[in-house]
């Protein structure tokens, strides 16, 4: 069963055009543009931002699995809103019944505040 | 040739392959359900059964299959409900899930006449995605909703399907007969007729009227239909019409079949006006009324008879919607499937118009709840990260605020304890956080909140009631200073998530230059509380703890912390706002360095304890929609001096005029009442015994106060003059000044 598992972050909301020309530090960062004034990057230990007053964060409180072709199609069978955001894509909503995202790719890349993680592992029969 | 049998009211009998359960019902000689003609087509109500179970199935759409159990329903009853062992519902399985498949497709054909092949190979032959929903072929359409969408019944479960266009090829329906005696078992529409004479089911004598049906040998009657005639059992015996002369014919018979014409099967059309959703072919097809109906059942579903639609008619019910309503006709599982000809040929015959059809409302098949509600989800309640830590600690966990807390670890007194004479730690994480940055942020909060921002320094805080546009009370908690430009924003639990949609909508509006951001779940809180408590937090690293309403960034046991000085319990305390990820280290640090100090978690149930002898509010517990900070005693929180902040306006108002709601404090003798309990005026010279009289408010809060030993009741009196001595819980209770415990609040500032 797949699992999710806690990631580590950094979380900063600043003006748009500040985050669309942000750079991140750190391995393999995901960007997760979750509103236009807000980004979760994945794996991203820090950033530069020409936005003086923007809110910069560790975070910590995501956890996340990566689903195969099989696991995404288990996943869109719990999910009432529609998956047909671009490959790239971030698309956010509940997943049975949880607040989600996703982030559609060769991989695909499922998102959760950890305070529900539990909740959504067992709404998926993944425990 | 027997392929199986099925049970019946607890007697088998045999079907062949091929057989619906009505048909093999019918093929032993006996009626599916309890009499009425049989369409055998899904159209009408009157094969209904209760199938493994199931009730109202339409026994004429379900094969028959070896073992399969049928309960008829009593003669004039509906199924009974299901009976559960126990009486503990909480204990009882879900019996099963019941799978969704989610699709989307450009075009949706329900039913695969000739009519939908055309429509689907017309749409396939532009390019667009197109799916057949074919009963017949097991995907059973339920009903059509906004979107649209497309809710049906497959074999493996529930289909819930958004299609850009949906088109309804069903074809059309036979229509019933309407006179005395249509109850009876035995009549048939003639294609239901076709159906078992193609099954190789003897119909015995059979008669016809109006068009009758094809290779069936039959006396084909002339005249109008005037009535069926049956025997004791209930089973047609005689068909009586008349001729032309006004001469009533009697036709003995063992079947009765109808052929009346046809009606645009189209319930699915009717489910939603405006949507892109259209009938084709036969569905989409007028068809001539049948006669006005003069006497008789119309809606067998229902029941409603002639002079049902007739009485309510003379009531004034005179459209189609308004009689469906006064008469109940159509408002039964077929949804007007088989009664609505009859209805409108009724108004036609009193108005000269044929009113348009009735809009048709899911379910069109009926389902169970199961399949009503699958996959649907309760609302997630969200856990801490010290979710597990509770648990290793005995905790009973219920859910508050949307997150799972703990409610008490089994000694609430023990708990209390703990917190008014040593030191006690509890789980606040769930308390809402936001960060708020920019130039503008002072601004933004002034206009935000009705008590003063600008002059709050950095690292102190100050407690605040937020307000709507009505100057009533949504939520409240902390305004802490971090720098010039920036604040963090506490709220209460269950507040958190409308509070930012109403910084960042007012913000928004605003054109402010501030930034909000949400840290509720990225960050973790403990509250170390006690006369202890300094001690403790010393012990962990922080010698020069903040004096009251400070603040610090500060290591607590080497977890980075923003530690806060307030109090909710009365007692000196240290809220430590830490990232979620260290919660556990800082929580287990904290009970091994205050062991010494008789160290203990409190629960939910202490911690409402300790706040009601303190006499402090809890947003949403004790206010109503409409309160006010006047109606909580809290004008001291609003600053009126202050140019402009929501809901301003609306207290200028109101403060002009006399207010009959007030939140008020009182002790009694005894065990607390129960929350929510009624509070009773009492006249002051009423002896001890006397009842109380009118209700004039609710008990919102109540404890038995170990400390004070007597019990504490926060509650509301909604009416002046207010009284000094009230009845709770047929006891005599006192109007007290809160707080009831520490009132000059000097433990709290120790």
């Amino acid at each position: 069963m797949p699992a999710l598992e806690p990631i580590n972050g950094v979380r900063a909301v600043a003006q748009p055009d500040a985050l669309d020309a942000a750079a991140w530090e750190g391995a393999d960062v995901v960007v997760l543009r979750v509103a236009p004034d807000e980004v979760f990057a994945i794996g991203a230990t820090s950033v530069s931002l020409a936005d003086p007053d923007a809110i910069v964060e560790p975070e910590a409180s995501f956890s996340a699995v990566t689903l195969d072709l099989a696991g995404v199609a288990a996943v869109s069978a719990h999910v009432d809103w529609s998956l047909d955001a671009p490959i790239g894509g971030l698309v956010q909503g509940k997943i049975a019944g949880v607040p989600a995202k996703l982030l559609r790719g060769d991989d695909t890349i499922l998102v959760v505040q950890t305070a529900y993680a539990d909740e959504l592992e067992r709404r998926l029969g993944w425990r | 040739m027997t392929d199986g049998r099925v049970v019946v009211d607890g007697r088998p009998l045999e079907f062949i392959d091929g057989d619906s359960i009505a048909k093999a019902i019918v093929r032993a000689g006996e009626v599916p359900g309890r009499g009425g003609a049989l369409c055998l087509a899904g159209d009408c109500g009157n094969c209904l059964a209760t199938v493994d179970g199931v009730a109202y199935v339409r026994t004429c759409q379900v094969a028959a299959r070896p073992g399969t159990v049928v309960a008829r329903d009593p003669v004039g009853a509906k199924p009974p409900l299901p009976v559960v062992d126990g009486t503990d519902l909480t204990r009882t399985p879900l019996g099963w899930a019941i799978p969704i498949r989610r699709a989307d497709i450009d075009v949706a054909v329900v039913g695969g006449s000739s009519a939908g092949r055309v429509a689907a190979d017309q749409a396939r032959a532009e390019g667009r995605s197109v799916v057949i929903l074919e009963a017949a072929e097991g995907s059973e359409v339920v009903g059509i909703y906004p979107g649209p969408a497309i809710v049906a019944r497959e074999p493996g479960g529930m289909l819930h399907l958004r299609a850009a266009e949906i088109v309804v090829a069903t074809g059309a329906a036979e229509i019933q007969p309407v006179c005395p005696g249509n109850d009876l078992a035995g009549i048939l529409t003639a294609g239901a007729a076709e159906r078992l004479h193609a099954a190789g089911i003897n119909l015995g004598r059979a008669v016809a009227i109006g068009t009758p049906p094809a290779d069936i040998d039959c006396e084909v009657l002339e005249g109008r239909l005037v009535r069926f005639e049956g025997d004791d059992a209930g089973r047609v015996r005689a068909v009586v019409t008349t001729a032309p002369d006004g001469t009533e014919m009697t036709t003995r018979c063992d079947t009765a079949i109808v052929g009346l014409g046809l009606a645009p099967r189209d319930v699915l059309a009717r489910m939603l006006p405006g949507e892109p959703v259209r009938p084709v072919g036969a569905a989409a097809e007028a068809q001539p009324l049948p006669a006005a109906p003069t006497d008789g059942v119309v809606c067998r579903c229902m029941g409603t008879t002639v002079a049902d639609l007739a009485m309510a008619w003379d009531d004034g019910f005179t459209e189609l919607e308004l009689l469906k309503r006064a008469s109940w006709a159509g408002l039964g599982p077929c949804q007007g499937g088989a009664c609505l000809p009859h209805v409108r040929a009724f108004i036609a015959a009193r108005t000269g118009t044929p009113p348009d059809p009735f809009t048709a409302r899911p379910a069109a098949r009926q389902i169970t709840l199961a399949e009503a509600a699958a996959d649907t989800t309760i609302d997630a309640f969200r856990r801490t990260p010290l979710h597990a830590e509770h648990l290793a600690l005995g905790a009973r966990m219920d859910r508050f605020g949307g997150w799972w807390r703990p409610w008490h670890y089994g000694d609430v007194v023990g708990e209390y304890w703990a917190v008014r004479e040593g030191v006690s730690i509890g789980d606040v994480s769930t308390l809402g956080k936001l960060v708020v940055s920019g130039p503008d942020a002072v601004e933004a909060l002034e206009r935000m909140y009705p008590c003063n921002v600008a002059d709050i320094k950095v690292g102190r805080s100050r407690y605040a009631l937020l307000l709507n546009e009505r100057g009533h009370v949504m939520d409240d908690g902390m305004i802490l200073r971090m720098a010039e430009n920036r604040f963090v924003l506490s709220f209460t639990s269950g507040g958190a998530a409308n509070a930012e949609m109403w910084f960042r909508d007012w913000i928004d509006t605003w054109g402010l230059r501030v930034h909000v951001m949400d840290r509720t779940m990225s960050l973790a809180a403990i509250n170390v509380t006690g006369p202890l408590a300094k001690e403790l937090i010393a012990r962990l690293g922080l010698p020069d703890a903040p004096r009251f309403l400070g603040h610090v960034e500060a290591p607590i046991a080497s977890v980075p912390c923003h530690v806060m000085r307030l109090s909710f319990t009365g007692e000196a305390a240290f809220e430590l706002h830490h990232p979620i990820d260290r919660s556990v280290e800082l929580w287990r640090a904290l009970m091994d360095a205050g062991s010494d100090l008789g160290i203990r978690p409190h629960g939910l149930q202490a911690l409402f304890g300790l706040r009601l002898e303190k006499g402090h509010v809890i947003v949403g517990m004790d206010t109503e929609l409409d309160t006010t900070p006047r109606r909580l005693g809290m004008d001291w929180a609003v600053r009126m001096e202050k140019p402009a902040f929501i809901g301003r306006a609306a207290l200028e108002r109101t403060a002009k005029l006399e207010d009959d709601r007030r939140w008020f404090g009182f002790a009694m003798d005894g065990d607390a009442p129960v929350e929510g309990a009624p509070i009773r005026a009492l006249p002051d010279d009423a002896d001890p015994g006397d009842r109380g009289g009118d209700i004039i408010g609710n008990v919102t809060g109540s404890w038995r106060s170990p400390l004070l030993g007597k019990a504490l009741v926060l509650g509301w009196q909604r009416r002046r003059p207010f009284a000094d001595r009230v009845e709770i819980d047929g006891r005599a209770a006192v109007a007290t000044p809160t707080p009831f415990y520490d009132p000059e609040g000097l433990r709290a500032r120790a």
